[in-house]
């Protein structure tokens, strides 16, 4: 029988933009005297989190997701009591202990040795219990021969190494942790994500928050989407990620490519629009198999005389993992224009199966960087019949397909 | 096993402490005040001898200006026994002042990320004090021995004092940690306060040489009293007045007021740090 872990009710945190930074003597005086003459005084409000309830039961891990600056960060920053909500209320059964970002307090002047003690108190172990648990910390680290040395000796890698070591032997009935995957090189990484199932399956409670789909697929059996301050979706992992994706497609697809901020880039020459052909004719969606052409329009904003064009145009899968990659690089590029052109990418026999993809598009003008827009693009794909056979190989099969012969052969 | 329950709740903040958890976080308390005994002499050629060096130069020079040059009375007592009794008191209050009221923001780091009783940061930075502090009244006792100052059963009542010096540098500290917060200026501030506070407390010299009608100001300054009653325990001289003992009680109302102000500030502070 399992209970409640974490109840969290009605829960709201505001912020005053701009007055809650630390201001000086000068500014608090003007605000009291304006506030004693009777104006109000004009400080923005923001609701970082608006209504927020949900509950985890015990050795549920729960993914939360959604874009930056959708609160997620003030929700784990308020369950891991680093902060208080300005209404409702949180109930946590048992020790709470939160990654929020790993070798917290970690000093340059001490020893590995003194930092496992430091950061481990700071974490909430006594120390005994570092103590205790030292070799322990010290094997998975791998940096034994390094342990009396000053960490400010130490490489990036190394001090992030013996920080996780030290979080990922805290043994809290609650755990939260926050993109804490993000570091070390992919081994140690790996190493991470199994220390976290392992921790799982020891029946703890965890909250995982990442913008790595995968790693929440993988950890997590419980979602709870998160889209301005309130939760849009909560329940199985898989259908979250699906909302997630569905969501941050519709907000994408719904502004016109050239009125997208979310751009990085001088903007010389900006993208103006994609267009999936199937075909000849536009669309959203494609069969596996079929002959596509993606065109995206250019428009050039500026008198510059473009002696060299580049565009990369990136595919990524619908947990952002990277699938394939073409450039026009080896193209010789186009004569200078003004207005309007369009580059065509030409894929025969599309090979993805089934799925959501998404085009992250990098452009570049005679050397710099002109537009960059991540997920420029979304389309999908339904599984189709590539071998033109009548067989259509289902999603759970194959991720891509490509010709291929067998033979039999006598021997 | 019965598990520990937390709750926080937007509509009933707490105004005070929790004791048992602040008691809990004892180990947090413990290393981090190694931690900063341990950084502060690392790397350094004289280690802890710095702790000696800097008290004995400040004597060195007071007893040259005010006690050869200036010849300020002393009711009786070598200078050098005299002006380091106030000066041991005075050092303390120095060190947590300017330790523990910058502490909350040069850790702000820590305050952002994970949570921990606020308190736990100044009280902390607080402690390395105690080594300079047993380090200057070692040196009082050498000085003693060496000019044949004779204790007196006056003595026992020293740790009070004590006590009393701890909780009113506590309470500036603490109160400064957490206005620090908001108003960065204090940063400049403190060493200023420092530096003036040295003259208007009576150290170099003895409070009879403050004018009768300014006597009531300079005993707001609760290092007044304090300093008066180290004299007192210490070196047998006259135990402190009405006004001495006013002068100490401002500091423990302080003390009490650093408290409130710090938990008042501690709830958001991770949001304005």
């Amino acid at each position: 029988m399992s209970e409640i872990a974490v109840r969290v009710s009605n829960l709201g945190k505001r912020f005053q933009l701009g007055l809650a930074k630390s201001g000086d003597f000068r500014e608090n005086f003007g605000r009291r005297l304006k506030h004693l003459v009777g104006k109000t005084v004009p400080g923005e409000e923001f609701w970082a989190l608006k209504d927020i309830s949900f509950e985890i039961k015990e050795g549920q891990a729960v993914g939360i997701i959604g874009k930056n600056g959708a609160g997620k960060s003030t929700l784990l920053k308020i369950l891991s009591r680093i902060t208080e909500p300005t209404k409702g209320r949180i109930e946590i059964l048992g020790r709470v202990s939160s990654l929020l970002e790993v070798g917290t307090g970690f000093h340059p002047e001490l020893t590995g040795r003194e930092n496992i003690f430091l950061n481990g108190t700071i974490l909430g172990m006594s120390r005994s219990e570092v103590k205790s648990k030292f070799e322990e910390i010290v094997d998975f680290s791998g940096i034994e021969e390094f342990i009396d040395t000053p960490v400010k000796r130490y490489s990036s890698g190394m001090s992030v190494r013996l920080a996780f070591s030290v979080a990922a032997h805290l043994e809290p009935e609650v755990m939260i942790i926050d993109e804490v995957l993000a570091v070390g090189d992919a081994d140690f990484q790996k190493k991470c994500i199994g220390k976290m199932s392992e921790v799982t399956s020891s029946g703890r409670t965890i909250i995982f928050v990442s913008h790595n789909m995968g790693a929440v697929q993988s950890l997590c059996d419980m979602g709870i989407l998160i889209k301005d301050g309130l939760i849009a979706s909560m329940g199985d992992v898989q259908d979250c990620i699906h909302d997630y994706f569905k969501n941050s497609y519709l907000d994408s697809s719904e502004i016109p490519l050239l009125e997208r901020t979310d751009r990085k880039g001088s903007g010389e020459v900006k993208l103006d629009k994609v267009e999936l052909l199937v075909d000849g004719a536009k669309s959203n969606i494609l069969k596996t198999g079929a002959d596509i052409r993606f065109r995206f329009w250019l428009k050039k904003n500026s008198s510059v005389s473009i002696n060299h064009l580049k565009l990369d145009v990136a595919i990524n899968g619908s947990y952002n993992e990277k699938v394939s990659w073409c450039t026009t690089d080896h193209e010789s590029g186009p004569e200078d224009f003004s207005g309007s052109r369009f580059i065509d990418l030409m894929i025969p026999k599309f090979p993805l199966n089934q799925g959501r993809y998404s085009l992250t598009l990098f452009l570049m003008v005679n050397g710099g960087i002109s537009d960059w827009i991540k997920e420029a693009f979304y389309f999908d794909v339904e599984s189709g019949d590539f071998y033109e056979n009548g067989m259509v190989v289902e999603k759970n099969k194959a991720v891509m397909l490509f010709d291929y012969k067998m033979e039999f052969g006598n021997s | 096993m019965q598990k520990e329950k937390t709750v926080v709740d937007a509509r009933k903040p707490t105004s005070t402490y929790n004791l048992k958890e602040i008691i809990k976080y004892k180990d947090l308390f413990l290393v981090l005040a190694w931690r900063d005994i341990r950084v502060r002499y690392a790397q350094t050629f004289l280690g802890l001898f710095w702790a000696v060096l800097q008290p004995l130069f400040t004597l060195l020079i007071f007893t040259l200006i005010f006690g050869k040059a200036l010849k300020v009375d002393t009711e009786g007592l070598p200078y050098a026994v005299f002006a380091l009794a106030g000066m041991s008191a005075w050092s303390y209050f120095a060190f947590v002042l300017a330790q523990s009221g910058l502490s909350i923001v040069g850790s702000q780091e820590m305050i952002k990320k994970i949570y921990f009783p606020r308190l736990v940061i100044p009280l902390s930075k607080a402690m390395a004090g105690f080594i300079d502090f047993l380090v200057s009244i070692a040196f009082l006792i050498i000085l003693m021995i060496i000019y044949q100052v004779p204790l007196t059963i006056q003595i026992l009542f020293f740790p009070l004092f004590f006590l009393v010096n701890v909780l009113t540098s506590l309470g500036i500290g603490i109160w400064t940690s957490a206005l620090t917060i908001r108003f960065r200026d204090l940063q400049h501030v403190i060493p200023f306060v420092v530096q003036i506070g040295l003259y208007a407390t009576p150290i170099a010299y003895p409070t009879s040489l403050i004018p009768e009608n300014y006597q009531m100001l300079y005993y707001l300054n609760p290092m007044v009293g304090i300093v008066e009653s180290y004299r007192y325990s210490l070196l047998g001289l006259d135990p402190p007045g009405t006004m001495g003992l006013v002068s100490m009680g401002i500091g423990i109302l302080v003390f009490f007021f650093g408290l409130f102000y710090f938990r008042k500030v501690e709830r958001t502070m991770a949001d304005i740090v």
